[in-house]
C-alpha cells in the first residue's frame, strides 16, 4: 500500500537521504532500524509531507503523496506519530485526542473512536480531564498513540516509540503496537535498536547514512546477528 | 468609599477595552509567531470605518459595530493573504514579520490622515445618558462598551476551547509539527486567526470611538496598552491576557483615583518590569519555552 | 528532529570557523587610500559646500546624516547581527540629549563637559532595559523598549518643569560656543567637524565590533542559539555588552543634538522617527554594514527636499517598507550592488 521510490530529501542545502526505497503492504508491521542520526526522522517526516523531496515518488493506495500537503497526506490515512510524542501541552488529554480526529470524516465518529481509545489505553480514560504538559512520560507516549488512532489511519508510522522510556514502558508500548497492528492496521516504525523487533514485525530496513543497505524478513535479519552488530553496534 | 467605586467602575471599562485589543495581540503571536504591530492601525480601521457609516451616511450604530468588524477582517485577511503568507515558514520570519507590521501600519495610519484630514472628530454616544450610585457617575455608553466586550471576550473564550476550529488554533499554537500531522491546515488556521484578530481590534475600535475622541493618536495609544496586558498575561496565553486586561485596566485606575492620571502610565509600566523579573513568562505564561 | 538539529550546528561551526580565520578579519585587508581619501573630502567639504547657492542647507544635512548615521548604525548592530529588537533608540538619544541639556541649564557647565554625561545615562537605562529582558524572548524586547520610550515621552511631556518645559521639552539649551569663537557664519563648519570626528569615531568602533570575533559569531549564530548555548556561551552578556556599547554611542549623538538646535522636543519621540530610522536599516539591508549608512544618507535628504508631498512620502515608505521585508529581505542597497556589478561585468565583456 505504501511504496516509496528512489526518495531524496534534506534540509536546506544538505541531503540527508540518498535514494531510499521502500515498501509497506497491507497490513504488514515494518520496522527501519538504523542508528541515530542517519535519517530515519527524515524518512518519516518527508513521508508525512513535512519535509518536500527533492527527487523520488512516494505512493500510497495509489495516489502520490510527493507533492501533496500535509493534511491531505493525514486524510489518505498516512498518519505519523512523531518522534518525542509532541503533545498539545496546554490542552487536556481529551482535547488532544479530539484534535487527533481533527478531519471532517474522523470528527463525525470521534466518540466511537474515544471509547476505542480508552479501551486500548484505560490510563487516558483516568487521566481525560488533565492537562497534557502534567502526564509522565509513560503517559505521554500512550496519548501519542492514541492520538494518532483518533484518525481514519490505515497507515501508523511510529517514530522512536521507545526513546526515553524505562524498560518495561517499553515492552508494554510494542505489546500495544503489536495490538493495534494485529487489529488490521499496518504499521511502519523507527527504532535504533533490534530488542524489540522478534515476534512484532514482518520485515525489516537497514537505514544507514540516508541509504537502505539491508533488508529482509524479521527472523532473517534476527538470524543475521553479525549484520545487525555490524550496523547497530 | 465613593472613590474606591469609581476606581473599580474606571477598572472594569478600561479592563474590558485592553482585553479586546490585547487577545487580538495574543492569539496573533500564539499562533504565528508575530508581534503584530498593525494592530493599533487595524483599531483606527474599525474606529474609522464607525465614524464614516455613522456620521457621513447615517447608518444606525449597531450595523456599523458590524460592518466595522468586518471590514477590518477583510483588511486583515488582505494583509495576511497578500503579504505575510509570502515570507511565512521562511528564515527571518520574525524580523520581516515585524517590519511587515510597522510597514503595513504606517501606510494605514497615514491613509487616514490623507482622508480624513488631522482634526480630531466626535462620535455620538450608543445610548446617551448618565445615572449615579452615590456620586459615581455611571454613563450608560461605557456600560454598552462593557457589555460588547465582555459578550465577546466570552463568545471567543468558548469557540476556543470548544469547538473544533477553536481547538485547532490552539494546537497550532502550541505544537505547530504535531497539529500538521493531524490533518490541521496550517495556513488556514493562521488567517483565520489574522481575521479573528482584527475583527477584535476594527470592533474596539469602532466601540471606543463612542467614547474617546476619533483621531489618529488612540490607535498607538491602545496598542502600548494591548502589549503591557499581553507581557503581563504571557504571551499566548488567551486565559492569562483576559486576566491581566482586568488587573491592569483596575490598576490603570487605581492609578488615576488616587495618585493622578500622570502616575498611571508610568506605574503600569514600572509594574510590568518588576513582573518581567519576578515572572518573566507572565501571569499565566506558558511555562518552558518562553526563555530564549 | 535531532537531525536537524545536528546537522545545521555542524554548519554554522564551519561558518563561523571560516569567519574566524585570520585572513578573514577584514581589517587586515583594509586599503588605507579610499579612507584617506573619503577623509579629505569630508575636511573640504564644507567649504566647497560654502561656494554652493544651498551651502548651509548641505551642511545642515550632512549634520544630520552623521547623527542619525550613528544611531542607525547602533541599532543595526543590535538588532541587524544580535537580534536585540529594541524600539527604544530614540529613546536612548533622547536620553543622553535630556540629560546633557538639563545639567547645562540646571548646573550651568559647559556643554564640552556635560555632553559626556549623556551617553553614559543612555548606556545605563540600556543596561537597565536589557538586564530582565534580553535573556527572554525577542518580542519581550520589543514590548519592553516600545514602552519605555512611550514612557520617557510621557515623562518629557508631563514631568517636572525643568524636563518637560511645560510641555515644549528642553528650550534655549546652551549651545556649543562656536559662535563665539568664530562668528555666526564659520560657527557652522565647526559643529560639521565636530559632527564628523564623532562619526567617524562611532563607525570605527561598530566596525570593528561588527568585525570582530564577536560580531562574526553572532551573525552566524543568530538563527542557531541552542547551538550558542551548548558550547557555553552565554548571549545574555554579550548582548548586553552590545545594548550598553551602542546606547553610549546613541546618547552621544543626542547630546550633540541638542547643543547643536539649542533645543528638543518630546515630540522626537513620536513613532514616527522610530520608523524613519529602521526604514533606514531596513531600505539599506539590515545586518550589512554599509547598507544602513547607505538608506540613512538617502532618507535623511529625501524628506528635506520632499518636504511638499511629505504625507505621501510617509505613505510609500510604510509601503515599500512592508514589499522590502517580503521580497528584498537583505535590503534594496545589497541589491542594487549585484545590479550595477552585473551591469559592469556585461560591459567589460
Amino acid at each position: 500500500m505504501l511504496k516509496v521510490t528512489d526518495l531524496e530529501a534534506g534540509y536546506g542545502g544538505s541531503v540527508v537521504l540518498h535514494g531510499v526505497s521502500l515498501e509497506v503492504r497491507d497490513g504488514e508491521a515494518v520496522v527501519i532500524l538504523g542508528p541515530n542520526g542517519h535519517g530515519k526522522t527524515t524518512l518519516l517526516r518527508t513521508i508525512s509531507g513535512l519535509i518536500r523531496p527533492s527527487a523520488g515518488r512516494i505512493e500510497f493506495d495509489g495516489k502520490v503523496l510527493s507533492d501533496m500537503s500535509p493534511a491531505d497526506i493525514v486524510a489518505t490515512g498516512v498518519v505519523h506519530i512523531p518522534q518525542g510524542d509532541l503533545p498539545f501541552p496546554e490542552l487536556t488529554v481529551l482535547e488532544n485526542l479530539l484534535m487527533g480526529a481533527y478531519l471532517p470524516e474522523a470528527w463525525k465518529q470521534r466518540k466511537e473512536k474515544l471509547e476505542q481509545v480508552y479501551e486500548l489505553f484505560p490510563v487516558l480514560r483516568e487521566r481525560s480531564r488533565q492537562l497534557a504538559r502534567s502526564l509522565s512520560g509513560g503517559e505521554r507516549r500512550m496519548l501519542a498513540l492514541g492520538r494518532g488512532l483518533m484518525s481514519n489511519a490505515k497507515l501508523l508510522m511510529v517514530d522512536e516509540p521507545s526513546l526515553g522510556l524505562a524498560p518495561f514502558l517499553i515492552e508494554e508500548v510494542y505489546r500495544k503496537l503489536h495490538d493495534i497492528n494485529k487489529s488490521g492496521l499496518s504499521v511502519l516504525l523507527a527504532d535504533e535498536n533490534a530488542d524489540h523487533i522478534a515476534g512484532f514485525a514482518d520485515r525489516v530496513y537497514l537505514l544507514e547514512m540516508g541509504s537502505i543497505v539491508g533488508e529482509g524478513t524479521a527472523e532473517d535479519m534476527l538470524k543475521n546477528e553479525a549484520l545487525l552488530a555490524a550496523y547497530l553496534g | 468609599m465613593e472613590k474606591l467605586m469609581q476606581a473599580i467602575y474606571g477598572g472594569i471599562v478600561y479592563g474590558s477595552i485592553f482585553g479586546m485589543m490585547a487577545l487580538g495581540l495574543t492569539l496573533i503571536w500564539g499562533a504565528l509567531r508575530m508581534l503584530n504591530l498593525a494592530h493599533g492601525s487595524l483599531y483606527l480601521v474599525g474606529t474609522y470605518i464607525a465614524f464614516t457609516l455613522v456620521n457621513i451616511l447615517k447608518v444606525p450604530m449597531v450595523p456599523a459595530l458590524l460592518i466595522a468588524a468586518l471590514g477590518t477582517a477583510v483588511v486583515g485577511f488582505g494583509i495576511q493573504t497578500l503579504l505575510l503568507n509570502r515570507i511565512l515558514g521562511k528564515p527571518g520570519w520574525d524580523v520581516g514579520s515585524l517590519i511587515v507590521g510597522v510597514g503595513v501600519g504606517m501606510a494605514i495610519d497615514q491613509s487616514i490622515l490623507l482622508i480624513y484630514g488631522p482634526r480630531v472628530k466626535q462620535m455620538p454616544p450608543l445610548i446617551p445618558g448618565i445615572f449615579k450610585i452615590g456620586r459615581v457617575v455611571i454613563n450608560y455608553n461605557y456600560l454598552v462598551v462593557v457589555a460588547v466586550a465582555v459578550i465577546s471576550l466570552v463568545l471567543l473564550s468558548v469557540f476556543l476551547s470548544k469547538s473544533r476550529h477553536g481547538l485547532a488554533i490552539q494546537a497550532v499554537s502550541q505544537q505547530p509539527d504535531a497539529a500538521q500531522l493531524m490533518g490541521i491546515p496550517t495556513r488556514t488556521v493562521f488567517l483565520i486567526v489574522m481575521c479573528i484578530s482584527a475583527a477584535l481590534a476594527g470592533l474596539a475600535g469602532a466601540l471606543l470611538s463612542t467614547v474617546y475622541q476619533v483621531q489618529r493618536e488612540s490607535g498607538a495609544n491602545a496598542m502600548v496598552m494591548a502589549l503591557v496586558v499581553t507581557i503581563f498575561g504571557g504571551l499566548g496565553s488567551v486565559k492569562g491576557t483576559i486576566w491581566a486586561a482586568y488587573i491592569v485596566g483596575l490598576l490603570q485606575s487605581f492609578l488615576m483615583v488616587y495618585l493622578g492620571a500622570g502616575t498611571a502610565l508610568p506605574g503600569v509600566f514600572l509594574f510590568m518590569m518588576l513582573m518581567l523579573v519576578i515572572r518573566p513568562s507572565g501571569l499565566f505564561g506558558l511555562g518552558e519555552a518562553q526563555r530564549l | 528532529m535531532i537531525q536537524e538539529e545536528s546537522l545545521s550546528t555542524q554548519s554554522v561551526a564551519t561558518r563561523i570557523e571560516e569567519r574566524l580565520k585570520p585572513s578573514a578579519v577584514p581589517w587586515s585587508r583594509l586599503s588605507v587610500l579610499p579612507v584617506v581619501i573619503a577623509l579629505l573630502v569630508s575636511l573640504a567639504l564644507p567649504w566647497v559646500a560654502d561656494l554652493l547657492p544651498f551651502g548651509k542647507f548641505i551642511l545642515h544635512l550632512l549634520i544630520l546624516f552623521f547623527l542619525w548615521g550613528i544611531v542607525v548604525q547602533g541599532w543595526n548592530l543590535i538588532m541587524g547581527v544580535s537580534g536585540i529588537f529594541s524600539f527604544a533608540q530614540v529613546a536612548l538619544f533622547a536620553v543622553g540629549a535630556w540629560t546633557s541639556g538639563v545639567i547645562t541649564q540646571q548646573l550651568g557647565w559647559s556643554p564640552f563637559v556635560a555632553m559626556w554625561f549623556g551617553p553614559v545615562a543612555a548606556t545605563v537605562v540600556a543596561v537597565i532595559l536589557g538586564l530582565p529582558t534580553l535573556r527572554l524572548r525577542g518580542a519581550y524586547v520589543v514590548l519592553l523598549t516600545l514602552g519605555f520610550q512611550e514612557l520617557f515621552r510621557n515623562f518629557t511631556t508631563q514631568g517636572p518643569n525643568f524636563v518637560a518645559g511645560g510641555g515644549y521639552g528642553l528650550r534655549y539649551v546652551p549651545k556649543f560656543p562656536f559662535e563665539e569663537w568664530v562668528g555666526g557664519d564659520k560657527a557652522q563648519f565647526l559643529y560639521y567637524y565636530l559632527a564628523l570626528v564623532f562619526f567617524v569615531i562611532a563607525t570605527f568602533a561598530i566596525w570593528r565590533i561588527f568585525y570582530s570575533p564577536i560580531g562574526m559569531a553572532f551573525r552566524a549564530l543568530r538563527d542557531a542559539e541552542v547551538y550558542a548555548i551548548s558550547r557555553g556561551v552565554s548571549p545574555f552578556r554579550y548582548k548586553l555588552f552590545l545594548f550598553g556599547f551602542v546606547a553610549f554611542f546613541t546618547g552621544w549623538a543626542g547630546a550633540f543634538y541638542v547643543h547643536w538646535y539649542g533645543a528638543i522636543s518630546p515630540a522626537i519621540m513620536l513613532f514616527g522617527t522610530t520608523i524613519n530610522l529602521l526604514a533606514m536599516i531596513v531600505l539599506g539591508g539590515w545586518g550589512s554594514f554599509w547598507g544602513p549608512i547607505a538608506g540613512c544618507a538617502v532618507l535623511t535628504v529625501l524628506p528635506e527636499i520632499m518636504r511638499a508631498v511629505e504625507q505621501y512620502r510617509i505613505l510609500l515608505l510604510g509601503i515599500v517598507l512592508a514589499l522590502v521585508a517580503i521580497f528584498a529581505p537583505e535590503g534594496l542597497f545589497p541589491l542594487l550592488l549585484r545590479w550595477v556589478r552585473r551591469l559592469l561585468g556585461r560591459q567589460t565583456r
